[in-house]
């Protein structure tokens, strides 16, 4: 039995992230540019312009159309949209309905237990939707208040200024495999803003990128988890919310599945896996796949049909991996780049939304006071998260998540605890490793997983039901370490959803067009930069 | 040169359709639009003959309805100078909607009018050569190239086995092909700028026509592949079943 450590075959970001050189001559000028159009950047765009409709304020975004990289389970807490938008009741946002039941199980091979609903867990009244329609509805909010959104125009890079983040360069379109301008070649645009604002979502590039140039550390290192998602027709309505713990995941892992109905005929299901996970062959797609075949699902989907497949990694580490600061000269971090999810209670999209809108004011007295972003003034938004339901929420559950890293059982019965007290109980932080430094033992394979492409799918199917049509031809985004073993090769192509990675033979090969941009790889080996815009899932129901 | 495009907005190709309740329609929910990929081809052939003239307007026109509005601001990301939305549910009947875009054209007095070929909707196939018609020009179909000078076009259109040139004075209709050039992508600039150009709304009301989409169905579903064998001696057992059982051979 071999032990991988998968920081020893991780390379670092590109430094060229960080640019010390002039946005050229021709660069837009912007009062605001927010990197991303989820939750985070949006809510924060829209207040933006309720603050100060003069502000000129532009939105990148790297999928073609909005919402099409964004995916989240979801069961969403409606208090930030309500709060973006007072005017408006819960039945003109675009949910698909509200949580009237739920239900908890713990999960074994062939049997199903279900267990009272932990406190943290109770999702009553809350509303069940596809955040990519969310995020689409939001675009429309957004453009008829006159923000420009620039959907498929990657951010690349930042420009700086002494310590000042001053612009960002989008990713160029139309290279071929080796990097040379083709017959549609678009040149980088260079944007200039007085702050920009990152929401690039989790595992950000930029944002690690500026962390690490800016030297912004956290108490723990942020941890993060990988989901991977399915939308299906299904012949009769789902009655409840499910969530289920323990089997198909080995004792070593943290996580857990859920299944969502999504109006009359649609669930979302979905399993989440913490990349702490100790056993190298461990692989999150084929064990969701084995989990549909479990008698507590196989009924629900049986007889219908897969419309949709997608994947994403979630910032797991709570209160303790938050940053030390959340903003900087000319910047500010929102959403997920930040790492505003609570674990316990599933949520993040509230947390994104309010983090947006509480950047937008602290951005906009800043601008209005002083003309510009500078740290003392943007610094304000740190405090107002502070002073927030998001540090407070986090603060209560702040070990429950890291009480899991030795194993389920021992965490469980920290977690009940911990819930119990407050977070009083154990009151100390518990210290945490980066997911890379987590050692993997290499078991013997498993029996193989075989679709039945039924219920069950391969890899290149889902990437498939993805909407995936990323150009073949484009430069290589993912940045491998050198000389890789078989074994560690092995441990990329269970950790990929999206069969980017295979072993063949003792080597490595990588099919990067099949990426979609979920980051598990870039938290556990081969490096994820941005790519020509567009590329990657076209997401409708995620 | 004034030279105006007409524009359609259709499902993206990748879409899977799903048809509507009443079985007639195709269900809108969460499909992405964009424009037709064919009037792809004409806009940037407007951009590039206005570019070529040294002067001029470009007009993207589109009958649709609020929805459509979307895709004439892609049109001006993309560098059309001015856009017209006649405000309106299309008729199932093309020549109703070639006669309100007629009658509009006819007051913008350009010297080319350019379509796509086709949409990919409906193939229709008609609405250009119909509002050629209906407005006395000349028309060229399915041009995959198009040069003009000196007060005329010349043409050449892809046909079986080779290439069809034609000649015709301006003004005149082109619908355009695959192959006439490599559609721009809106830039970021172009983005921004959109949103300052001018975009007319005229309520129209097409006509009900003579024609009614009695019913819509998807294609039947493909059987799936079936492996024989592997390796040179599955041949014979390929050869027996694409011979007897697929009749291909």
């Amino acid at each position: 039995m071999s032990v991988v450590l998968p920081v020893q075959y991780q390379p670092p970001l590109p430094a060229s992230m960080i640019r010390r050189d002039q946005p050229g001559a021709e660069a837009i000028e912007l009062d605001v540019l927010v990197v991303g159009a989820g939750p985070a950047g949006l809510a924060c765009a829209i207040e933006l312009h309720r603050q100060s409709p003069d502000l000129t304020i532009g939105v990148l975004e790297k999928a073609g159309a909005l919402g099409e990289h964004t995916l989240s389970g979801a069961v969403i807490n409606p208090v930030a949209i309500r709060a973006l938008f007072p005017d408006l009741k819960d039945e003109d946002f675009p949910f698909r309905q509200r949580v009237d039941h739920e239900g908890v199980y713990y999960l074994t091979k062939d049997g199903s237990t279900k267990v009272p609903t932990p406190p943290t867990m109770q999702n009553r009244g809350y509303y069940a939707a596809s955040l990519c329609e969310v995020v689409r509805w939001l675009g429309e909010q957004a453009e008829t208040m006159g923000i420009n959104l620039f959907p498929g125009f990657p951010a690349e890079s930042l420009f700086v200024d002494g310590e000042r983040v001053i612009g960002v360069r989008t990713v160029p379109s139309g290279l071929d495999r080796a990097g040379e301008p083709t017959d549609v070649f678009q040149e980088p645009t260079d944007l200039v803003a007085k702050v920009v604002v990152l929401a690039e979502g989790s595992r950000g590039a930029l944002g690690q990128a500026w962390r690490s140039w800016r030297g912004v550390g956290s108490a723990n290192p942020q941890i993060f988890a990988l989901g991977v998602k399915e939308v299906w027709q299904v012949t009769q309505p789902l009655d409840r919310i499910i969530h289920t713990l323990g089997w198909p995941l080995p004792a070593g892992a943290f996580g857990g599945s859920w299944c969502y109905p999504m109006g009359p005929d649609q669930v979302s299901i979905g399993l989440v896996v913490g990349l702490d996970y100790h056993d190298a062959t461990l692989d999150v797609h084929e064990s969701l796949q084995r989990m549909k075949l479990h008698p507590l699902f196989r009924p629900i989907l049986e007889g219908g049909q897969l419309l949709e497949w997608g994947a994403k990694t979630i910032p797991e580490g709570g209160f303790y991996s938050l940053p030390d600061r959340l903003s900087g000269d000319g910047l500010v971090m929102v959403g997920d780049t930040a790492g505003f999810v609570d674990v316990p209670s599933l949520k993040g999209v509230h947390y994104a939304m309010e983090s947006g809108m509480l950047a937008a004011k602290a951005i906009a007295s800043a601008l209005a006071n002083a003309g510009t972003g500078d740290a003392a003034a943007l610094s304000a938004y740190d405090q107002a998260v502070q002073a927030s339901r998001i540090t407070s929420d986090l603060r209560r559950t702040r070990n429950i998540r890291l009480a899991f890293k030795d194993g389920f059982a021992v965490g469980a019965i920290k977690a009940g605890l911990m819930t119990l007290t407050g977070g009083a109980f154990p009151g100390d932080r518990i210290a945490m490793p980066r997911d890379a430094d987590v050692p993997r033992a290499s078991q013997p394979p498993a029996e193989p997983f075989v679709p039945d492409n039924v219920l069950t799918f391969s890899k290149v199917d889902a990437v498939f039901k993805s909407g995936n049509a990323t150009r073949d031809s484009i430069p290589s985004h993912l940045i491998v370490g050198e000389q890789v073993p078989g074994d560690v090769a092995d441990f990329y192509a269970h950790l990929c959803p999206a069969g980017v990675y295979e072993r063949q033979g003792d080597h490595l090969v990588v099919n990067a067009p099949n990426c979609i941009d979920c980051k598990a790889t870039d938290v556990l080996g081969p490096r994820w930069t941005p790519r020509e815009g567009g590329s990657g899932p076209t997401y409708r129901l995620m | 040169m004034k030279i105006a495009v007409c524009l359609r907005r259709v499902p993206d190709t990748t879409t899977k359709i799903v048809i509507g309740a009443d079985g007639v329609s195709i269900n809108e929910a969460g499909v992405k639009f964009v424009p037709n990929p064919y009037d792809e081809y004409a806009l940037e052939a407007a951009i590039a003959l206005k570019d070529a003239a040294g002067s001029g307007e470009t007009i993207v026109v589109a009958l649709g309805e609020d929805a459509v509005q979307e895709t004439l601001r892609t049109a001006l990301a993309m560098g059309i100078d001015r856009a017209i939305h006649l405000q309106g549910k299309p008729s199932a009947d093309g020549l109703e909607n070639a006669r309100l875009l007629a009658a509009h054209l006819a007051s913008l007095n350009c010297d080319a009018v350019l379509f796509g070929k086709l949409a990919v909707d409906d193939y229709g196939q008609q609405t250009g050569a119909m509002v050629a018609e209906l407005m006395g020009l000349p028309c060229a179909t399915a041009v995959a190239k198009l040069e003009v000078s000196g007060g005329r076009a010349t043409t050449e259109r892809e046909v079986e086995g080779g290439v069809e040139q034609a000649g015709c004075a301006l003004p005149a209709v082109f619908t355009c092909d695959k192959g006439l050039n490599n559609p721009r992508l809106p830039s970021l600039k172009g983005i921004m700028a959109a949103k300052k150009k001018p975009l007319d709304i005229v309520p129209v009301s097409a006509g009900s026509g003579q024609v009614a989409i009695v019913s819509l169905a998807l294609p039947a579903e493909r059987a799936a592949g079936r492996i024989v064998g592997e390796g040179a001696a599955a041949v014979p057992a390929l050869l027996q079943l694409l011979t007897s059982e697929a009749k291909v051979l």
